[in-house]
């Protein structure tokens, strides 16, 4: 009896409109975090000390002890940084995926919007920050939303499926952005391009507060901005709710009168325009080079990030921090614990597993609950058809 | 006793939320026609899946000649020698007719005498003699995609005789069919009892029953009222008992008032996307107070018109014009907001957002104008008000009320609700498509009542129905379609139904 | 000119069989983007299963490679399982789950990549470095003029391949299985009430996608350097997706759309050196075949018909 009331508390917060989307996410943590720890316990490695290295690394919580001139707080900006390209990409996303379109070329635009970028501006050392800082998160606006609109036509004109198509244009902006950047570029030493004029950077770097060097990273201010305007432009504007009506029935939206072609170009182009900013916020200010003929794994988790966050853009930002804290604190945790840093990929890719799971865990709480409603109505139908026993008799004949 | 070839005892079944048979008890003679009287979820279809293996009930149990047998699937029912035809034809497009009948127990041969194949030729050889005994023609190799619903529906029959099946089910078969292949359908029938054969008739027509059944078991939401005598009982009897109460069979309809024609379609040809034409040089007017119905056996070409005049489907030549406009090329808003409105006839993959709320589903016809929204933003405010006013308005029934998400509502208040944001738009012209299908009869009546209260305020009506008896019904002006031409066109009173479904199979003036 | 097709047909039939698994699994009506990660997760159980058995058999052992592609398909189809379940069970959104599969796949592959060397032999290394397979000519035919470089230095797995083609050709189209495989692609509810098995029937056909895929991925490995890495698949997956596409969904279209892959991959490689250009130019060449398959989708895309119940969860209850 008690084991089945608590089911059903875990159903109805599952099932309920309000929290549903948010105890599915949790839930998938939690799942995650229990599957991540038998990993670890499995490699003889304590998880909880693992976990506690992730957030350590992310300067969440004090590290033993700090090298010179770095904090907790150059750890927490230096968290910032990534988490700015990180949510940027998940609301690209989500943008597509609203209207019924997976973009998972984001890694891709954010190769292309960062190298013309990097070419354009942060080769041009005459340029005073304050023009060059805008000028570059013009740049990726212009590049990414045209690489985005060129998919979302292919797919209106042409029917491609944006899935093939967003692959296949990746490693052609992969390969030629490689070919320039070898031929053209390239620091003889490293072996990737040469880096960007400070000017152009979003983020300033060795900045000193509080006695420790930090970064102050511009992005992620544009990241939360556009966090807000997507989830304005979906909840409130009639452009998102013909957006939404795409996504969920195209037939419909035709028949009141969107122009299906143009949102889903619209969509991809708006997609594709937070995937530029994701792109200059990553290569123009978490890193300031690139690397020839390499996509980032970016790409690929925003996509989690964004199914954790239950596609909301808002929701995203609590998904971004839990889904950059094992990417950014890989690192800390690798050489603390011991465990080669590629866990926090696969920690991710189980988030993304359950995360895409979630529709199943809300079906079977709606089945629990839809039993016990039934189960009641039975046993009501039951009294009831004693009551009219008489009738039943004659009825049957 | 009675020698009981099929008996079903106390069967109750629920699925989430309904209880679909509520204890049902009847049985069925050897060698009789035994017709399931009820409406739309009445729960006929859900009791014969049962007998047919497809669902398991919650409680009750079956006899197949007086043997319990529990069922796991259909294979099951097969076993027992058990077919059916189901309302929506289970065939697989792009197979050939004798790849169809054999689906599921195919006969196997061996290739190069080692590897195990399917036996195709033996299999076309088969369905050609079975087809020649029971006189139902089709040619084995044929594609699905390319024969004509009657024909679909034999190869439904074949597939049973094929099995060797004795107790046939036949989940509404009249539904798709002009009056004559009707008939020629009984006929098939009939001659099936007279070999042997043990019929169970799943329909809400009256008259077919009456035509064909030996006995009738009535149906009401779930519960099984009375089985009867066919040739004892009256109509008006059965459709009281099946409705529960006493029914309307005409709805009062006025006199025509026509004023100034609406729509007029001229040399109308409509290419579909392979570019084959399914609307051809067709060219019709319909007028202000006139419903205009177009006949025809579906698939050829009559949502293709409706398509085509609401901007769905390109026009390849010719013109349409409402109110005196050319509206040929306008875009699909241009020409709602010029007055058209439009009751598709694919209720859930056309007319609703399915995970919307009913809120936003009523708004779909005004969201991007004032007061809707202003500059882009929407007004909530208005929204909810407007979807009260409607709600109270068309009498639409939901869980939640406007934020209720549509995909949880019955489909007769979904239809409700597509109807009246419709209506709503107070349009020059309303194109219904399949108004009525899947509704029960008390909702039917509404919606034929609706229609009519709109053509007296003064609305040109198109009506497309493949129900032949809604045609006659409410139509004042018939047009027939056949194979994308309009074979004719007259006053509904210079034509009877049989006139109809001689047009409805092509022939030409008599 | 031979090189190109020498070169062109190891990398077409490796893609020719993924391209079929492909097929199965859409032809029963699952949406199938997860052939990259399947390819992957196969290839990675196939190479460290190499890599465990070199030592034993000997470094030139060739047996070795016929155990790996075993291991290969055994390990894609048990990869495969993920996404049956979400897409079968769970009736998740297929291209979501396609997307998922391979992500996880890359990731899981990746960490287990380095945990594997760390564990074998001590250094964190992201690859494994397989043996070197053999190659043979077929006598006679390859002194055949123009075309005679398709039986040059051939890799055994080619005719292992081929073989595998045709009896899976003849399994969707000449078998039970491959009728009633067809039918659930296209209308589930004939099948069901015909007393077909909808769900055990996709449960296989995808299993047989995963475990040819795993078969493709290995060959590559093979084929490429002779050394598994998680990172050397660029987009082979999708690559086989799109000569399913050209090929709508037929296995003998696909296998023509697979050589003409094949060739413009490695005619653009030849080119490249022919014309003496710098090593650095080859990554020009290298976008070939992707820039080749943007095309072919652009002009061939419209015209297709893809199993009508692809991507549609079965459900049972639902008429």
């Amino acid at each position: 009896m008690n084991t089945k009331k608590k089911g059903r508390w875990l159903a109805n917060l599952l099932n309920s409109e309000k929290y549903s989307s948010f105890t599915v996410s949790v839930l998938a943590i939690i799942l995650t975090l229990i599957t991540a720890s038998v990993l670890l316990l499995l490699m003889g490695k304590n998880p909880l000390v693992a976990f506690r290295s992730f957030l350590q690394g992310c300067g969440f919580l004090p590290k033993a002890n700090y090298g010179g001139g770095s904090g907790m707080l150059s750890d927490l900006t230096d968290f910032l940084n990534y988490l700015a390209p990180m949510l940027l990409a998940a609301l690209a996303f989500i943008v597509g995926f609203k209207a019924g379109l997976f973009n998972i070329g984001i890694a891709g635009q954010m190769l292309l919007s960062g190298f013309v970028a990097t070419i354009v501006i942060g080769y041009n050392k005459n340029l005073p920050a304050g023009v060059a800082k805008p000028l570059v998160l013009i740049i990726g606006i212009v590049v990414g939303g045209l690489a985005g609109a060129l998919i979302g036509f292919l797919k209106y004109k042409f029917n491609i499926h944006e899935v093939v198509s967003t692959i296949m244009v990746n490693y052609i902006i992969s390969y030629l952005t490689g070919f320039f950047i070898n031929n053209k570029f390239v620091d003889m030493l490293t072996r990737t391009s040469r880096v960007c004029a400070p000017a152009a950077r979003l983020t300033l770097t060795n900045i000193q507060i509080g006695g420790v060097n930090c970064k102050i990273p511009f992005g992620i201010l544009i990241a939360i901005i556009m966090a807000i305007v997507v989830q304005f432009i979906f909840d409130r504007t009639a452009f998102g709710f013909e957006l939404k009506a795409v996504g969920q029935n195209k037939n419909c939206a035709k028949y009141i009168g969107v122009s299906v072609g143009k949102s889903l170009v619209a969509s991809m182009a708006f997609s594709g325009i937070l995937a530029g900013l994701a792109g200059v916020t990553y290569y123009l200010g978490y890193t300031n080079t690139i690397i020839p003929k390499t996509l980032v794994g970016m790409g690929y988790d925003s996509i989690a990030v964004a199914l954790l966050g239950n596609s909301s853009p808002v929701g995203s930002i609590f998904a971004a921090i839990v889904v950059t804290v094992f990417q950014q604190g890989a690192n800390y945790m690798s050489s603390a614990v011991g465990v080669a840093k590629e866990i926090a990929s696969l920690i991710t890719g189980i988030l993304l597993l359950y995360a895409s799971c979630g529709g199943y865990m809300k079906g079977l709480a709606r089945g629990v609950i839809q039993k016990d409603l039934d189960r009641e109505a039975e046993a009501k139908r039951a009294a009831s058809h004693k009551e009219d026993a008489g009738q039943g008799k004659e009825g049957e004949r | 006793m009675e020698d009981y070839i099929v008996e079903m005892r106390h069967i109750t079944k629920r699925f989430p939320g309904i209880v679909a048979n509520d204890d049902v008890s009847i049985g069925i003679r050897r060698g009789e026609v035994y017709a399931l009287l009820g409406e739309n979820g009445a729960g006929k279809s859900t009791l014969m899946s049962m007998l047919f293996g497809m669902y398991e009930p919650d409680r009750g149990e079956i006899l197949i000649d007086g043997k319990k047998v529990v069922f796991h699937s259909s294979n099951d029912a097969t076993a027992h020698n058990i077919g059916m035809v189901h309302q929506h034809f289970k065939l697989v497009d792009n197979y050939t007719i004798a790849e169809n009948i054999v689906l599921g127990s195919e006969p196997m041969t061996k290739m190069f005498g080692f590897l195990p194949s399917v036996d195709m030729k033996k299999a076309n050889r088969e369905i050609a003699e079975l087809s020649k005994t029971y006189g139902l023609e089709v040619n084995p190799t044929d594609r699905i995609e390319d024969v004509p619903v009657s024909v679909r529906q034999r190869v439904e029959i074949l597939k049973m005789l094929y099995r060797k099946a004795d107790i046939m089910i036949f989940d509404e078969p009249t539904a798709v069919l002009t009056p004559q292949e009707i008939e020629f359908l009984l006929q098939i029938i009939d001659g099936l009892r007279k070999a042997g054969k043990t019929i169970i008739l799943i329909t809400h027509k009256i008259e077919e029953i009456k035509k064909i059944a030996d006995r009738c078991a009535i149906l009401y939401r779930g519960r099984l009222v009375d089985v009867l005598d066919v040739r004892t009982t009256s109509v008006q009897d059965m459709a009281n008992m099946m409705v529960g109460r006493a029914v309307d069979f005409n709805p009062h309809k006025s006199e025509p008032d026509y004023r100034g024609t609406v729509l007029k379609v001229d040399h109308m040809t409509v290419k579909n996307e392979n570019h084959f034409e399914v609307v051809k040089d067709v060219s019709f007017e319909v007028r202000s107070g006139e419903i205009f119905a177009i006949a025809g056996v579906s698939g050829n070409g009559q949502t293709e018109i409706a398509d085509a005049i609401t901007g769905m489907l390109k026009i390849d030549s010719g013109t349409v014009t409402l109110g005196g406009r050319d509206i040929t090329h306008l875009t699909i808003r241009e020409r709602a907001v010029e007055g058209v409105s439009y009751i598709p006839e694919d209720r859930h993959g056309t007319g609703v957002v399915m995970d919307f709320t009913l809120r936003d589903n009523l708004a779909l016809r005004q969201y991007y104008r004032d007061p809707f929204s202003r500059h882009g933003i929407l007004n909530f405010d208005k929204f909810q008000s407007y979807s009260e006013t409607l709600i109270d308005r068309y009498d639409i029934r939901s869980g939640q009320g406007p934020k209720t998400i549509i995909r949880s509502m019955s489909g007769g208040n979904q239809q409700k609700a597509i109807i009246g944001r419709e209506i709503e738009e107070h349009s020059k012209l309303i194109i219904f498509v399949q108004p009525t299908r899947g509704l029960d009869i008390g909702a039917i009546e509404k919606v034929h009542r609706q229609i009519l209260d709109e053509r007296d305020r003064g609305a040109a009506i198109l009506l497309i129905s493949l129900e032949l008896d809604e045609v006659m019904e409410l139509a004042d002006t018939i047009g027939v379609i056949y194979n994308g031409q309009l074979l004719k066109i007259a006053p509904a009173s210079t034509m009877t139904s049989h006139d109809v479904g001689r047009y409805m199979m092509g022939v030409k003036e008599a | 000119m031979t090189k190109v097709f020498t070169d062109g047909l190891s990398f077409a039939i490796p893609l020719l069989i993924m391209a079929v698994g492909a097929i199965y699994s859409e032809k029963s009506g699952v949406t199938n983007l997860a052939i990259e990660g399947f390819q992957g997760f196969g290839a990675f159980i196939g190479a460290l299963i190499a890599v465990l058995l070199m030592p034993v058999l000997g470094n030139g052992s060739q047996a070795v490679i016929y155990i790996a592609m075993l291991a290969a398909a055994v390990g894609g189809g048990l990869y495969a399982c993920i996404h049956a379940l979400l897409c079968i069970n769970f009736k998740a959104n297929q291209v979501i789950s396609g997307v998922v599969v391979n992500i996880l796949g890359l990731a899981l592959t990746t960490f287990f990549t380095s945990a594997a060397n760390t564990a074998i032999n001590g250094t964190a290394s992201n690859k494994f470095v397989l043996g070197v397979s053999t190659r043979f000519t077929v006598p006679g035919l390859s002194r055949i003029p123009w075309v005679g470089g398709l039986f040059q230095n051939m890799y055994p797995f080619e005719i292992i391949i081929i073989v595998l083609v045709v009896f899976f050709w003849y399994l969707m189209y000449r078998t039970r299985f491959g009728m009633h495989l067809r039918a659930c692609g296209e209308n589930p509810q004939a099948l069901d009430t015909a007393g077909g098995k909808v769900e055990l029937t996709r449960w296989i056909a995808v299993i047989i996608s995963g475990a040819l895929s795993g078969i493709g991925g290995i060959c590559f490995a093979y084929s490429i350097l002779s050394q598994y890495s998680p990172s050397i698949y660029m987009g082979y997956g999708y690559l086989a997706i799109a000569a399913m596409i050209f090929g709508n969904w037929n296995i003998g279209t696909t296998a023509l759309v697979c050589l003409i892959f094949g060739f413009a991959k490695s005619g653009g490689q030849q080119l490249c050196i022919a014309a003496g250009l710098p090593s650095n130019y080859s990554d020009l060449f290298l976008m070939l075949p992707y820039i080749l398959t943007m095309l072919l989708l652009i002009f061939f895309s419209k015209k297709n018909h893809p199993p009508k119940a692809a991507g549609e969860a079965w459900d049972k209850g639902r008429r």
